[in-house]
This record gives C-alpha cells, structure tokens and sequence, in this order.
C-alpha cells in the first residue's frame, strides 16, 4: 500500500520546488527515519536549537522561579534549611555520641551543611530534567519548541538556588573563621563538573520517567540512599569495602574535590575527579542525543 | 465571498508550486489503545531511534490500528483549507505530525515558514503568575523573542480584553478571559501557517466573530490556515478548499462545497442503515443482571394502537416503552432525550415524566408506559432518543441511540416544526 520507492523521488522534486522560493526562512522537513541516520544534520540542529532556546530557557527560568517563591511564606529560606537540619541533626547525633563519625578538616557542622550544599545542588541538577518534563507535559505534547530550553532553564534554577545557598556558605565560613586559599577560585570549574555529572543522568532518565512513573518513584529512592554512599555527613573513608564502595561513585571526587578547593586548597585525588568529569561530560552529550530523540515518542504516548 | 476565493484560486496555478507553503505527503500513523503496549512500543521506538535502526514503521503490531493512513494533500500561501471527519478520525493526529511534534511513520512533511498550533490555546500559562508574565513566557514558547513581544504586548492586550486585569494573577482570571488571552498571544505570533484546532468554541460569540475578523485578515496578509471544526457552515464560510478523514483515511481534499456535501452525506448514510428501526426489542435478562426494572421494547403504535413502522409528521402518535418489573417500584418515570442527527440544533427534545409530574406505580410483571402525542411535531429527518427510566436520582436502565426517522409531505418544507392547527373564518354579517 504505501509506495516505498516513489518517496524519495518525490521528496528531492518538492525540495527543488522549494529552493525556488527560498525567501522564507524555515524549511522543515518531517521524516520517519531515525535522525541518527544523519548524524551531522543531528549535530547540526541540536546546536541551532541550543542557540535558539536561550531566552525562552531565560523566560522559563524566571517564571519558574518566581512562581516558586510566590506562594511561599518562607521563600528563598527553603533553598538553605534543609542543610541547616542535616547538619544540626547530625551535630547533635555526633556530640552524643549516637554516630560514629571521624574528624573533619573544618569545624563539623560547617563541613555537614557545606557538604549538604553541595549534595542538593547536585541532586537539584539531577531531578531538573526529570521534572521540567513532568511539569511541561501539556505544553511538550501541544508546541514545537526547543526541548532544550526546558534543561537550560532547570539548570539556571540550580545555579540561581545555588547563589542563595552562597549566602549561607558565606556566613557559615566567617562564624567559623575558616581559613581559605586562591585555589577557591578554581572551586566553581569543580561544582560546575559536578552539575553536568547531575544534569546528564537527569537529561538520560527524563525520557524514561515521563513514560513510566516507577522510574520518578525509584529515583526518590535511590537518591536518599546515594546520600549515604557519599561524603557528606561523614569524612572520605579510606579502607574497607564501604570505603572502596564510596571510592566508586562518581559524585565522590567531584564533592570532594568541590569542598577541598574551598577549603584546603589541596586536592586528594585528581585523577579521580578528571575520570567523574569525564564521565559527566561524555554521559551529557549522549544523554542530550537520547533525550532528544527520543521526545517526539514520548509525545506520542502521553498524550491524546 | 466563495465567487472571491474561486478567483483567486484560478489566478494562482502559474506559481502555484512554489506557493506551496505545506506540503504532507504519504503520511502514516499508528496509534495503540491499550495503555501498556502502547508505552512498551514507545520505548521500542526511542531505543530503535537512538540505535539509528528505524527507517519507518509500515507494519502495524499487535493491537495497533492506522490512525493516519497514507494521508496526502497540500497547502498554498494564504489558502484555508478545511479539516473535517467524525471525532477520531485522525485530524488531531495529523495537526501534530504537521506541528512536528510527532513523527509520521511513514511517509513525510515539508514546512516552510513558522507554524503556530492553536491546540495549544494557553499552553504554558502558570495559574500563580500575572496576565502580563504569562505572555511573555507563552509567546516566548511560542517562538518569538523579547523584543518581538515587546512590540506586540499592547495589541495581545486589546485583543484579548483584558485591560486592568493584566497584572492578577492568571487564576483569578474567569475561563473566557484566559482562554481570550491564550488566543491573542498565539495569533499574535505573526506565524505562516495556522493549525485551528476546535478552539474557537471558547468565548462568547462576540469574541468568536472577532476570532474570525483577525483570521480573516491574517489571510488577506497571506497567512495560511487549517481549520479543524466539527461544524460545517464555519468550515464553509472560512476555507475555500478541505480534507475529509475518516478512520484514518482520505477521502476526498476538493473544494469546501464538495467536501462538505461528501462528510454530510456519509453522516446521513450511516443513519439511513439504521433507520429501519422503528422498533427494537431486546435479548431478555436475567434478574440478577437487572436493577429491578429493565426495558424490553421501543416502538410506536398508532391512534387506533396498532404497531407502525413508519411516523409521518402531525399524525398522532404513542410512544411505547415496554419493561419488566421484578419487584414493586413506586414513582417510576421516563425521561426522552431527542437529538437530530447531522443537525446543528443537538437536542430538540427533551421530555420527562419527573417535569410533568407524571409517575407510575409498577407491580412484578410486564408493563407497557406510552407517550401519547397528539400530533408529531417533528419535521422530516432522522432522530436519535435516549430512554431513561428512572425514579427520583435512580436510573434503573438507559437506552442510548434508539434511532427512528420521521417523514413529512411538502407542507413541511419551510417548517421547523409541526404547528397543529384550525383555520376559520368568523365573519359577522
């Protein structure tokens, strides 16, 4: 029923018809073939598309935000108390001796809320993808817009929480005179690692949750479990199995590499932080090819 | 105005392929119903799509169905072009291939210049967030930049007639203003192409007729459009060439006048394959599959009682509904709903026992409740009832789609109606 053979002929005839009229200046052609058939072409629109989406990725980031803060009571203050209870919890957990926990380089309470920081600015990266494309479903399934506009966006957001959260570190390193080094400067290259390792298995499982709900339900989970694989209450371990468990996780250098450079200013494992960073950045471009790719399909199934 | 539009049609055929601003060629869909395959196909396809493996899907799996089959037709600059079919026919399927926002299976579709997709009537506004924000980060969505809105701001906001509201916030807005809002950002998008989907059933009908002026005068500055509407006559008024779909399908793409003679015709056929029920009698039941009372038969008797098959305007008519009760029911009563099919009136009728204070007490056995009318004041045409026999809020069966169709001679032909009635002179002398 459906002529295979004459498609192609026919296409390259209304291409040739249109390139008559080339005045206007969006021709787009919607094929069924897999776009990584093309790669160049791919490669190619999703950098016109990054251009494209910047400032709608702006106006979304600024209606999110200020949509965020204007039903709530304690606005910006929420960016900053959930490290100041972890920290207070474990502060008093640690003096009473419930948990057993070793000696950090800085002040305790301030090595826990720093660290905690840390540890929602990447788990914010994460859960960015997943959730701008939960929220913008209806819009996803109605306009053509770039899809990159919706991650762009989530990630102002998690640098703009992160610059409120900047307040609190601040105070945090004056109240305990900590003492920092020139190697600070260095120490937003290492966070901003540490959001790309974030937005890259956000960007690679937004598809998948938007499809299946388990996937929203089991990352809940699994975030507050990789928590505690990570040295955020706790210094780095050295030895044992847990240690070389912690060793593993890729978020392990990029924190700690983080809080080291604001700290001390010495890194204690680079070679480990340039393989997560690797990781991260490599996992991003794949990630943005399937999270694009596959949007049209996911359309396709939430909506009707 | 159609005698303007044939003009410029038979003006254009010099240029016309390079006039063509849309052009669908072949396109396939297939769609699944069934929740979880359809969302296991899904990821069947992003995987082949990431592997580069999908070329196109010409083969349905199991419990999928075309929803768009092999659909071809082509759009001019400022042409309108009708989009018309039964509700599941496929023309939302097809407005999104051509938005992009889907990928056809087979076959494929060329674009030149922007599309704006009016399905998407205020798509992205945020309830908690200003008239004034929410036009800027829906038309941004939409595809302009700042400084484009800019320009466009005050005009989105006379159009829409918001005024003062502006700046409350979107959900303090009444439906229709938000809904106004949502369709002066999008038509202030300045696009190539329009995809009318349905929206203009919002809003009263001032604002509907100012919805047509702006289209109106967008074609005139050679926007293109399709138009989606379940009613013909705005179909007719506004386009000068349509598609009709059904089940997928193309049928006919010619002008609006044929198209739509075409569509009208195959509503009316298929009722005219049902209308030979005038009577129906169903299967019997068993008690326990009953609430109490269940209904056995419609059909008609005439004024001496005797069994009809065929109801001719102003005679006089019983309705007769037979039940079987199996217990003893007090207050029983009907109610009729009567729906002209391919009219545009939707329901012309509407009779209820519980209105007229007309209730019935039913013992165990078999009853026969008739509506007597005196003279049948439906005009020639084809009718669809609903039965509902109820007591109070309880509805003990409902019969949908009881379809019967009533004939008239030439004293009809200008009525809406039957009128009874007697002439006579009263002269004094």
């Amino acid at each position: 029923m459906r002529q295979k053979s004459q498609r192609n002929s026919t296409q390259d005839k209304v291409s040739k018809q249109t390139q008559g009229a080339a005045k206007r200046p969006i021709r787009v052609v919607h094929r069924p073939e897999s776009s990584m058939r093309h790669p160049l072409q791919l490669f190619k629109n999703m950098g016109r598309d990054l251009l494209a989406s910047r400032e709608l990725a702006w106006r979304l980031m600024v209606r999110d935000i200020s949509a965020q803060y204007r039903q709530s009571f304690l606005g910006f203050l929420w960016a900053v108390i959930p490290a100041v209870v972890l920290a207070a919890t474990f502060t008093f957990a640690k003096n009473g001796g419930v948990v057993n926990i070793g000696n950090t380089d800085i002040p305790y309470p301030a090595y826990v809320m720093f660290s905690m920081t840390l540890w929602q600015t990447f788990v914010e990266s994460l859960l960015g993808p997943i959730q701008a494309v939960a929220a913008a479903k209806a819009m996803v399934a109605k306009i053509s817009f770039p899809r990159e506009a919706l991650v762009i966006a989530k990630l102002g957001e998690v640098f703009f929480n992160f610059g409120v959260k900047l307040i609190l570190i601040i105070g945090l390193f004056i109240w305990f005179q900590i003492p920092v080094t020139w190697n600070l400067i260095l120490a937003p290259v290492a966070l901003i690692h540490l959001i790309i390792l974030g937005t890259s298995i956000g960007m690679f499982l937004a598809p998948a949750s938007a499809l299946y709900q388990d996937f929203s339900k089991g990352i809940t989970l699994a975030t507050s479990f990789w928590l505690f694989l990570t040295p955020v209450v706790y210094p780095v371990p050295t030895d044992g199995v847990f240690g070389s468990i912690v060793k593993l996780n890729p978020v392990t250098p990029l924190l700690v590499t983080t809080r080291e450079l604001a700290t001390t200013g010495v890194i204690s494992n680079p070679q480990g932080f340039w393989i997560a960073s690797l990781i991260g950045i490599l996992g991003l471009l794949i990630a943005w090819v399937i999270y694009r790719l596959s949007m049209p399909y996911i359309v396709e199934r939430i909506s009707s | 105005m159609m005698s303007i539009n044939e003009q410029e049609i038979s003006e254009k055929p010099q240029n016309n392929d390079s006039e063509v601003v849309l052009s669908v060629n072949g396109v396939s869909k297939r769609f699944c119903r069934d929740l979880k395959k359809s969302l296991f196909y899904g990821v069947q396809d992003i995987a082949s799509e990431v592997l580069g493996l999908r070329e196109k899907g010409d083969k349905l799996r199991p419990k999928e169905f075309w929803a768009l089959d092999n659909v071809s037709f082509q759009l001019r600059r400022g042409e309108a072009l009708g989009l018309v079919g039964k509700n599941g026919s496929g023309k939302s399927t097809l407005l999104r291939v051509i938005a992009g926002l889907i990928k056809p299976d087979t076959g494929f579709v060329e674009v030149n210049g922007r599309i704006a997709p009016l399905i998407a009537l205020g798509a992205g506004f945020n309830p908690i967030l200003t008239g004034r924000e929410n036009i800027y980060a829906n038309m941004s969505i939409l595809g302009l930049s700042k400084k484009e809105i800019d320009e466009r701001f005050d005009e989105v906001v006379e159009f829409a007639e918001i005024g003062d509201a502006i700046d409350s916030p979107v959900q303090t807005y009444s439906s229709g203003m938000a809904a106004r809002l949502g369709f002066a950002s999008a038509i202030h998008t300045d696009p190539e192409i329009l995809l009318v989907d349905e929206v203009l059933a919002v809003g009263d009908a001032n604002f509907k007729a100012k919805c047509f002026r702006k289209l109106q005068k967008l074609r005139e500055n050679k926007t293109s459009f399709i138009l989606v509407n379940h009613n013909p006559q705005a179909i007719l008024s506004a386009c000068d060439s349509a598609v009709y779909l059904s089940k997928g399908k193309l049928i006919i793409n010619d002008k609006t006048l044929a198209v739509i003679q075409k569509y009208e015709e195959d509503l009316f056929q298929s009722s005219i394959t049902q209308k030979s029920i005038v009577s129906m009698f169903l299967p019997q039941k068993l008690e326990s599959e009953t609430f109490g009372i269940n209904i056995t038969s419609l059909f008609f008797r005439n004024k001496e009682g005797n069994m009809i098959d065929s109801l001719v305007t102003g005679e006089c008519i019983n309705f007769c509904v037979g039940c079987k009760a199996y217990k003893r029911f007090e207050k029983i009563n009907l109610h009729l709903t009567i729906t002209e099919l391919g009219g545009e009136a939707g329901i012309v009728l509407f009779l209820s026992g519980a209105n007229d204070q007309h209730f019935f007490e039913m013992l165990p056995g078999e009853h026969e409740i008739q509506v007597q009318m005196p003279y049948l004041s439906l005009k020639s045409g084809t009718y669809s009832m609903t039965i509902k026999l109820k007591r109070e809020l309880y509805t003990f069966e409902t019969i949908e789609n009881f379809i019967f169709s009533v004939k008239s001679d030439s004293t009809m032909s200008n009525c809406m109606f039957y009128q009874p009635r007697k002439w006579q002179i009263i002269s004094s002398t």
